[in-house]
């Protein structure tokens, strides 16, 4: 058997070279940082003709985002919202479906696991087990509700014709309009003055252990990487992943393979809304402990598209483009308070960012021009 | 219909087209391979082939959407050299595709005056487009000035035809190429398709038209050039020209194929189907009533001009289409509403009629193509995993065993020429130890080294008791591969023959729909069904029309 | 085009659907809530719905422009930012906390400039570049979001404007750009179904090749109305700012969604530049309803009463399904050589 395994590692090694060696594989990194590089160098020369000084500017954003170690776990905690909702957004397009409603599955998730939380807790015990079950049970259900939110987009374009991408937009303003009256009347905290909902119950909290913010717990960093793992495995290790991709790739192959069209995208809606909906429980319990009017929640669920195409919707790839927009995000908070270059500078050079990835084609002629990169066919 | 003889109209002046020595290559392909073509003026031209054998090239060479390498073309006696179609308009070129170039929503008289529209102080002059249009049908007789409010889409495909063909005349065309023209119409619809060209023929327009359909060329056109494989096998009067000689050089013959030696008599029926009746994606009915029965170690060909309803049967077979009445078989199971996966994993192969589009996945390497369709069998899946390492041995072993070129598993498909991804599906299909296989067109767009190879590999897998059916337009494959050989026609199964003693005229005949007259034969080979001693056809032509033109693949990828 | 067009069941149904909602919801208040009708539907009403809806109809002309050739122009929202901030920004410039009439007049015209210029960039990352045309317009609402309100902070010190002024009313109190969006529907009609460019317009988004083979470069036609597009946006985004006298940074910025409720607009309006306005007077009525409820005392639905549009669009793109689209909305178009 041994040298069988060794053989099968022997594989195993040859196609990581080829899939590293791979030219699309180097010019989709190449491209992922010639965006981001040429979006920040942008916001820079924005920051010096706004009459700041660039070079402090940059050496903020770093600081901001892992110049400290504040800095590093608020980088790591936005990241693990960004790389959740950027797998999301990764399933679907892999698959070829255009899910742009993670934002609306991810409130719908989110909202769903505070509320069941609050509605459980009437009925277990306080302390530790108390707290597991329900923490357990609320992610489930948020779970559960995003995919959905997810699957309905879905069928409705498997069975409707209905075109996904506007479907899934119509459904984030609903999402958004929906939740927000449901926080500002029937689930409102009369004891806040803002809107939001009732506080989760005390004993529902994720362990601390090593980090001290506590908006940061290993086990949410832990959910992600399991997450990213296992999506990655189902991709490329399972049958169904396998019909998934190949569907993406080439429908008519996907047919022909055995793969049912309409099923297939009802499903892929679903499971691509029901990591959105983690995300939100996610979101909720680790991070905000209530749900407050979803118009002001932050766009995860658009930047994760951003996510999703800088990592060319490969859930591994996720990990590093989700960690930039965390770093991003999180050199935002430290601008805001330490400089006086106003914060949305640093959302404009995200929409830079988002705005060079969807153009390849542009860094490809530029490069053929000037002749970088070598002779791509 | 009328068929007076056709008068070639005495006309002293340079013919409206001349194709001189048109050579036009894909890469390494050869579309066009020196081919000629004379159009007279006030004449219709056919011109005669099957799919794939470059008449489609050649005219989008004329109306200048490619450039040819080689070779003239002359308009009305000019040299010229279209760059784009609207040159090959300007020239007075008009082409009806066999895709309408119409826009669905917009209304017959908006497709008609698109691009040309006459307009007056900024708006489009709706009255003067709509008097010059009733001009035209006024004088051809067309209806479209009936419905000229009505949106193109809601139109059924013959009257869409009728407005493509107003839409060139509108224009100014005083040449016609027509694209397999009569391809999506009804049998009546084609009737009043062929009385128009036979008006604008008597206005004195010149027409090409285009069709792989005999009867349709002999009974319109004045002459008629054939091509087979990229290039001219002739030109001929259509007086006195018969279906027999058409159909002769038409399907010819590509190389001298022998029969290959078999042994072994079929052995059970494996796949069945009773009265299977299809529709097409349009929704009209492609296959009327076919019954056919492939048994254990039994090739059973499907001959057929493409078109009659070959690649419907073959995916209601293979489970990618529904059937709207009859029923499938698998041994003693049925199978009709089985889905494609099940059927997979039941023991139906498919080699498909497409594959680029449908049996690969171009951007994949080979070792994640191998598992394309058997993703969910053992030994590449255990309940859902599937096992990479397998999966490549398997790559690896089709690669070897089927000679495919360039041995390198990690390859993406799309670097493969046509043939080795061919070899390769072929590989595929057979390495998951099928009952069935279906194989349409299993050797279209091959080179001549693979196609000899994908044929041995097929005899081999007939004797270890596979039971296999096989599309294909080429007679001389259906020939050499088959134990029993059935013709489609319009969706029918007009006779099924024995492949050693049937001639080519006789195959030719059934093939162009002339069933009647071979009506005797078929009935005695009906009643005979797969028994292979036919007595009154032993004066089978065994080496018919050796015409061996080497002629690699034509019309592969392009 | 003629009747059949405009009295199409399909349209009927759509404007029926309309009318349904409208009432439903005339019904919903008075009955339930009992409430008296005459208190809601003012003239002040009318007047100021009438002046909502005027950017959301001038920008969904423009994205169903842009939308009819093939590109899906998703960055309308974005645009508005853009022009709204601009023409802030210029009337700023200009004329301080207290800029005149003319300066105001001058600032809606510097903003569609400036937005013309940066939908020209944008058109060529769509066209010549082929950008995924859903990608690069949520790209652009990220960096309007982004850079207007960083830009007003580094001018205002803050996010949102000191008040400057707001445009002047016409006859019946009623702002001159709702007069200007009438002609501008009307002309887009028009232009649309009566002329030789209208026609390639059309065709460009449903069958690009038989547009090519007619001779006519359908590149040409999309950057063109890609352009429009987005002057059209900037125009709705000033528009806007002129009705409010004054910029808001926050949040969503003060363009908050009408974007999307302009690609929402014309939608529901089946591509047809009247509908298009219909629609879009539906949504400024509904805006203007909330209003409206809050001053009889009426708080509750408010915000669910808005959702209609989009579950409305929801529900008929899968009535209709594929018929609505342009087929080949987000395709680029390569000649073939």
């Amino acid at each position: 058997m041994s040298t069988d395994d060794r053989g099968r590692l022997r594989t195993l090694l040859d196609r990581a070279a080829d899939w590293l060696l791979d030219a699309t594989v180097l010019e989709r990194l190449a491209i992922a940082v010639a965006s981001t590089l040429l979006a920040i160098a942008i916001g820079l020369v924005i920051v010096a003709a706004a009459g700041f000084d660039p070079i402090r500017f940059a050496s903020q954003l770093l600081i901001g985002a892992i110049g400290s170690e504040r800095a590093i776990l608020r980088t790591l905690r936005n990241s693990v919202l960004f790389v959740l909702a950027g797998v999301a957004v990764a399933v679907a397009f892999r698959a070829g479906v255009f899910n742009i409603g993670v934002q609306g599955q991810f409130i719908v998730g989110g909202f769903a696991t505070v509320v069941s939380i609050i509605w459980l807790a009437a009925f277990v015990p306080t302390g530790a087990v108390g707290g597991m079950i329900l923490l357990v049970f609320g992610t489930l259900v948020g779970i559960v509700a995003g995919g959905l939110y997810g699957a309905l987009p879905g069928v409705l374009k498997a069975y409707g014709d209905a075109n996904e991408i506007i479907t899934t937009i119509m459904l984030n303003f609903i999402a958004i309009g929906f939740v927000g009256w449901l926080v500002a009347g029937p689930f409102s905290d009369p004891d806040a003055t803002a809107t939001r909902t009732r506080r989760l119950p005390a004993n529902v909290e994720l362990p601390q252990l090593v980090f001290s913010d506590p908006n940061l717990s290993i086990v949410g960093l832990a959910v992600t990487l399991v997450t990213v793992v296992a999506v990655a495995a189902l991709l490329t290790r399972t049958s169904f992943g396998y019909d998934m991709v190949t569907s993406g790739y080439q429908a008519a192959a996907a047919t022909y393979s055995g793969v049912d069209a309409k099923r297939m995208i009802v499903l892929t809606m679903t499971l691509s809304g029901m990591i959105a909906g983690l995300t939100g429980a996610v979101f909720v319990i680790m991070i905000q402990g209530y749900f407050t009017d979803p118009s002001g929640i932050g766009n995860y669920g658009f930047d994760a598209i951003a996510v999703s195409l800088l990592a060319a919707n490969n859930p591994i790839g996720v990990l590093p483009a989700g960690m930039l927009f965390g770093g991003l995000d999180s050199a935002g908070s430290h601008i805001q308070i330490n400089s006086d270059v106003p914060v949305q500078l640093i959302d404009g050079i995200v929409g830079l960012v988002v705005l060079f990835v969807s153009a390849p084609e542009l860094f490809r002629m530029t490069a053929k021009r000037t002749g970088l990169g070598g002779d791509s066919e | 219909m009328d068929t007076q003889p056709s008068t070639r109209t005495p006309d002293g002046g340079e013919p409206a087209v001349r194709l001189d020595t048109i050579t036009k290559r894909f890469g390494d392909v050869v579309a066009n391979d020196r081919v000629d073509l004379t159009l007279e003026r006030g004449t219709i031209h056919a011109l005669l082939g099957e799919n794939g054998s470059g008449k489609t090239t050649l005219m989008s060479v004329l109306y200048g959407l490619y450039d040819h390498d080689e070779g003239t073309v002359s308009v009305n006696g000019e040299r010229t050299d279209f760059d784009s179609p609207r040159d090959a308009m300007d020239a007075g070129i008009g082409m009806i595709h066999q895709h309408f170039q119409l826009i669905p929503p917009m209304t017959v008289l908006q497709n008609i005056v698109l691009g040309h529209e006459p307009t007056e102080r900024g708006l489009v002059n709706d009255a003067a487009a709509r008097d010059d249009i009733i001009d035209i049908c006024d004088r051809y007789g067309f209806d479209v000035d009936e419905y000229l409010d009505t949106p193109v889409g809601q139109l059924d495909l013959g009257a869409q035809q009728r407005v493509e063909i107003v839409k060139s005349l509108y224009r100014g065309a005083d040449i016609l190429i027509l694209d397999e023209p009569t391809a999506v119409l009804t049998p009546q619809e084609v009737d009043s398709l062929l009385a128009v060209m036979d008006d604008l023929r008597a206005d004195g327009r010149s027409l090409i038209f285009i069709t792989h359909k005999l009867d349709e060329a002999l009974e319109i056109s004045d002459e008629i050039t054939v091509l087979r494989d990229g290039e001219s096998v002739g030109t001929v009067e259509a007086t006195g020209a018969t279906e027999q000689e058409l159909a002769r050089m038409m399907v010819g013959r590509e190389v001298l194929f022998d029969r290959l030696d078999r042994e072994g008599e079929p052995g059970e029926p494996v796949l069945r189907a009773d009265q299977l009746r299809i529709d097409s994606d349009r929704g009209r009915e492609q296959v009327r009533g076919v019954d056919l029965t492939v048994r254990a170690g039994e090739i059973f060909g499907v001959a057929g001009v493409q078109g009659n309803g070959q690649t419907e049967l073959v995916e209601a077979l293979t489970g990618l289409r529904p059937v709207t009445s009859g029923e499938v078989h698998l041994h003693d199971e049925e199978i009709t509403e089985l889905r494609r996966r099940k059927r997979i994993e039941a023991g139906v192969a498919y080699i498909p009629e497409d594959r680029q589009r449908e049996g690969l996945v171009e951007d994949y390497s080979l070792v994640r193509n191998a598992v394309l369709g058997n993703q969910t069998l053992d030994p590449f899946a255990s309940r859902g995993v599937l096992n990479w390492g397998t999966v490549a041995d398997h790559a690896a072993d089709i690669i070897t065993e089927y000679d495919v070129q360039p041995p390198n598993a990690s390859t993406t498909a799309h670097s493969l020429s046509g043939g080795n991804q061919q070899k390769f599906i072929v590989g595929r299909e057979i390495g998951h130890d099928p009952d069935v296989m279906v194989a349409a067109h299993p050797t279209r767009g091959v080179d001549i080294g693979s196609i000899e190879f994908i044929h041995n590999r097929l005899i081999e897998l007939r004797e270890e008791g596979m039971a296999i059916l096989v599309v294909s337009s080429k007679l001389d494959e259906i020939q050499k591969l088959s134990d029993r050989v059935a013709v489609m026609y319009e969706g029918e199964f007009v006779a099924v023959v024995d492949p050693e003693s049937v001639t080519d005229e006789q195959l030719g005949l059934l093939m162009a729909g002339a069933a009647r007259e071979v009506d005797d034969y078929r009935d005695a080979t009906l009643a005979a069904g797969s028994d292979s001693s036919q007595p009154d056809t032993s004066a089978a032509e065994e080496t018919t029309a050796a015409a061996t033109d080497e002629n690699p693949t034509a019309g592969g990828r392009s | 085009m003629r009747t059949t067009t405009l009295l199409s069941p399909k349209r009927l149904r759509l404007v029926g659907l309309a009318a349904v909602i409208l009432v439903a919801l005339g019904a919903f208040v008075s009955i339930v809530l009992d409430v008296q009708v005459e208190r809601l539907i003012t003239r002040g009403f009318v007047t100021r719905s009438l002046e909502m809806a005027t950017p959301i109809a001038l920008a969904a002309i423009g994205g169903l422009y842009a939308e009819k050739s093939g590109v899906f122009n998703i960055g309308l929202e974005g645009f508005m930012i853009f022009g709204a901030f601009t023409a802030a920004a210029t009337m700023f410039m200009l004329g301080g906390t207290s800029p005149t009439q003319g300066q105001l007049w001058l600032a809606m015209g510097v903003a569609t400039l400036i937005s013309i210029i940066l939908t020209l960039g944008f058109a060529v990352l769509l066209i010549r570049y082929k950008a995924d045309q859903i990608v690069a317009g949520l790209a652009i609402w990220f960096i309007a979001l982004g850079f207007a309100p960083f830009t007003a902070a580094t001018i205002w010190g803050s996010r949102s404007s000191p008040g400057l002024t707001s445009i002047n009313n016409l006859a019946f109190g009623q702002s001159p750009m709702v007069f200007f969006t009438v002609i501008v529907v009307a002309a887009a009609w028009v232009f649309l179904y009566r002329t030789r460019y209208g026609y390639w317009i059309q065709a460009a988004g449903e069958n690009p090749k038989a547009l090519d083979t007619a001779g006519v470069d359908v590149n040409r036609v999309r950057y063109a109305t890609v352009i429009f597009s987005g002057a059209m946006a900037g125009l709705a985004g000033a528009v806007l700012l002129a009705h409010a006298g004054n910029w808001v940074g926050t949040g969503d910025t003060m363009v908050d969604g009408r974007g999307w409720i302009a690609i929402v607009a014309y939608l529901f309006g089946n591509y047809n530049p009247i509908g298009a306005a219909a629609a879009a007077l539906l949504f400024g009525a509904l805006d203007m309803l909330n209003v409206q409820f809050q001053t009889v005392g009426i708080e509750a639905s408010a915000r669910l009463v808005n959702l209609l549009p989009y579950v409305a669009v929801i529900i008929v793109l899968t009535v209709w399904g594929k018929t609505r689209m342009p087929s080949k909305v987000g395709e680029a178009y390569e000649t073939e050589e």
